[in-house]
């Protein structure tokens, strides 16, 4: 039993460590893993329990599918398939806005959404540039489906890896669960967006020529190891698919997956381990160990049954709430370690209550993934691309993304509410 | 700040390879240099990489690419004997004066490819201008055999050049 002091002390710590993440006034990585260090300083928790707090599998998965991407992306070929669509569009730009939607939100639920985000927008910039239009129409709705793509599968967008970690959910059950509502709540936005910038994407025919004269053979670099790459990306989604009926962990997969590639791209692994985002996997170190230790002095047990007293235990009422409050919490706060704070108080709801936890998950993930649309802050492919046209005269400010991404998120909210209550509640 | 790098070498790479260019990315650090040498600052760049190349350049008082090396020893030799160079020089009258003539000899180097890339320069003055450059290396061949020799650590190479 923990003392009255040191869960004041818990409380303190995890609240300042989050309080300064959301201020954005420095960098979150050296704040979480201060945060986890001081957990340690003051004995909250033992060396031994923070390392058993941290998710492996999460970091596993995650370090796997970057190295599979960072060798992947080196070929060219998400370069060659943009040109491809831009040609087979015509140069015309909304087939062309909706050929790079589909391919971002596609791409994102099998990739990591921030670097599909990387790779689509230099190629949008050089072809709106060649159309001479805005960019924003464009880059506003890959955006939009890079996060709302992510939201299908385990390994789309970090809070789904950390859900199917925390849970028995594999591949399959996200793909299921979440693939129909995902693609219903894409096509939706799509009609959105044809009538929001349907009208406005009208270009000169001898633009349009220039599109078709870009030769998308010059983007492929290497042809033997962009067959080796999609020989192990199919490989790995494959095992993603079956993991569960070999009782592999997701993250098996994935570091088999990036192992292989390494080994047969024979590219030297000092570079491609460089470019691994480091700063996320700390991130994520240090945030397993914060909420560790408020799992350790009981704090998450009590939110958990403050919760239950607030819904009474109704699951109608709970999921809902979870829905909503993780989309619009999502929406300005960082979601991942909002989704590590949430999964084990959800994993204590289910021990203190007899109700079904399933909905719950469902409702996290769709509230946390699509959240990140709700503003310019809600996600990081929104700030990478955001970043990206910051010095150009097409910047993404707060408000106008949120004019955009606010309504958005509602809509796909609205679409998450009805298909849970319609299935599952 | 690497993401961005990266997005933006991507969209550079895209646009280089439509035009025909081969495009290799070579992981590196650059490292600038600079050395205050009596009031005048003394500046170099160079790349460090592990394909074996070392691009240096000096960028200060005057702009003047050393050129290409194999050895990180390589380039901080050049370095060495270039600053110890220009100490020795410092200790001229007329060190100014060389600063001077050197940033102007740059300038006109610019200011040649300007005018023959954006103009039809007519014949006359092309051979005109020949005339001069080489007028301007014949006194620096006849000066260089009427000075005393300061510094022979290395070889004067660009002077032996034929």
């Amino acid at each position: 039993m923990f003392s009255s002091a040191s869960i004041l002390i818990t409380t303190a710590i995890f609240i300042i460590t989050y309080a300064l993440i959301v201020s954005e006034k420095f960098n979150r990585t050296s704040l979480a893993l201060l945060g986890a260090a001081t957990m340690l300083a003051f004995k909250i928790v033992s060396q031994e329990h923070a390392f058993e707090a941290i998710d492996f599998n999460t970091i596993g998965v995650l370090i796997g599918m970057m190295i599979i991407v960072i060798i992947t992306k080196r070929t060219g070929i998400f370069q060659y398939v943009a040109i491809k669509a831009a040609k087979v569009a015509k140069g015309d730009p909304w087939k062309i806005l909706l050929a790079f939607s589909i391919l971002t939100a596609v791409s994102s639920a099998f990739l990591a959404n921030v670097t599909i985000v990387l790779l689509i927008t230099p190629i949008t910039l050089v072809i709106t540039e060649t159309l001479e239009i805005s960019p924003l129409p464009f880059l506003m709705s890959q955006i939009l489906m890079a996060n709302i793509g992510g939201t299908a599968t385990l390994i789309g967008d970090p809070p789904n890896i950390m859900i199917g970690s925390a849970t028995d959910l594999g591949f399959m059950d996200f793909i299921i669960n979440l693939g129909p509502i995902v693609t219903v709540i894409i096509v939706a936005i799509i009609f959105v967006l044809k009538f929001m910038y349907g009208k406005e994407l009208h270009v000169k025919e001898e633009l349009k020529e220039k599109i078709l004269k870009f030769d998308e053979n010059k983007s492929i670099e290497d042809k033997v190891l962009l067959r080796k790459s999609l020989f192990v990306l199919a490989l790995t989604v494959l095992g993603f698919v079956i993991h569960q009926y070999l009782h592999f962990e997701s993250a098996t997969i994935a570091i088999i997956g990036a192992a292989l590639l390494l080994f047969i791209s024979k590219l030297n692994p000092e570079e491609i381990l460089l470019e691994i985002e480091w700063q996320t996997i700390f991130f994520f170190v240090g945030l397993f160990i914060l909420v560790g230790a408020l799992e350790e002095v009981g704090i998450i047990e009590s939110m958990a049954k403050a919760l239950i007293s607030i819904t009474n235990g109704n699951l109608f009422l709970t999921t809902i709430l979870v829905l909503w409050v993780s989309a619009i919490a999502s929406a300005f706060i960082d979601n991942i370690p909002f989704v590590a704070t949430m999964i084990p108080l959800i994993n204590s709801i289910g021990t203190m209550t007899s109700m079904s936890i399933m909905p719950l998950w469902w409702a996290l993930a769709l509230g946390a993934c699509l959240g990140g649309n709700g503003s310019l802050v809600g996600a990081s492919p929104n700030l990478i691309v955001a970043g990206m046209v910051e010095k150009t005269e097409y910047r993404i400010s707060f408000g106008r993304f949120f004019k955009v991404g606010f309504p958005i998120m509602i809509l796909s909210l609205i679409i998450s509410t009805i298909y849970l209550i319609v299935f599952y509640l | 700040m690497r993401r961005f790098m990266g997005a933006e070498i991507d969209k550079q790479k895209f646009l280089l390879k439509q035009m025909g260019a081969q495009v290799e990315v070579i992981n590196s650090f650059m490292c600038y240099v600079t050395f205050n040498v009596k009031n005048t600052e003394i500046a170099y760049c160079y790349n460090v990489n592990k394909k074996g190349d070392y691009f240096l350049e000096r960028i200060k008082p005057y702009p003047e690419v050393a050129g290409t090396f194999k050895s990180e020893e390589d380039v901080i030799n050049i370095i060495y004997t270039d600053i110890e160079q220009f100490k020795n020089a410092t200790e001229s009258h007329d060190f100014s004066l060389f600063i001077d003539i050197n940033k102007k000899v740059s300038k006109s180097v610019r200011e040649f490819e300007d005018l023959y890339l954006y103009y039809n320069v007519p014949h006359e003055y092309t051979e005109e201008i020949k005339k001069k450059i080489d007028e301007i290396q014949k006194l620096i061949k006849k000066a260089k055999s009427e000075s005393k020799r300061v510094y022979f650590k290395t070889e004067p190479k660009a002077l032996e050049e034929k």
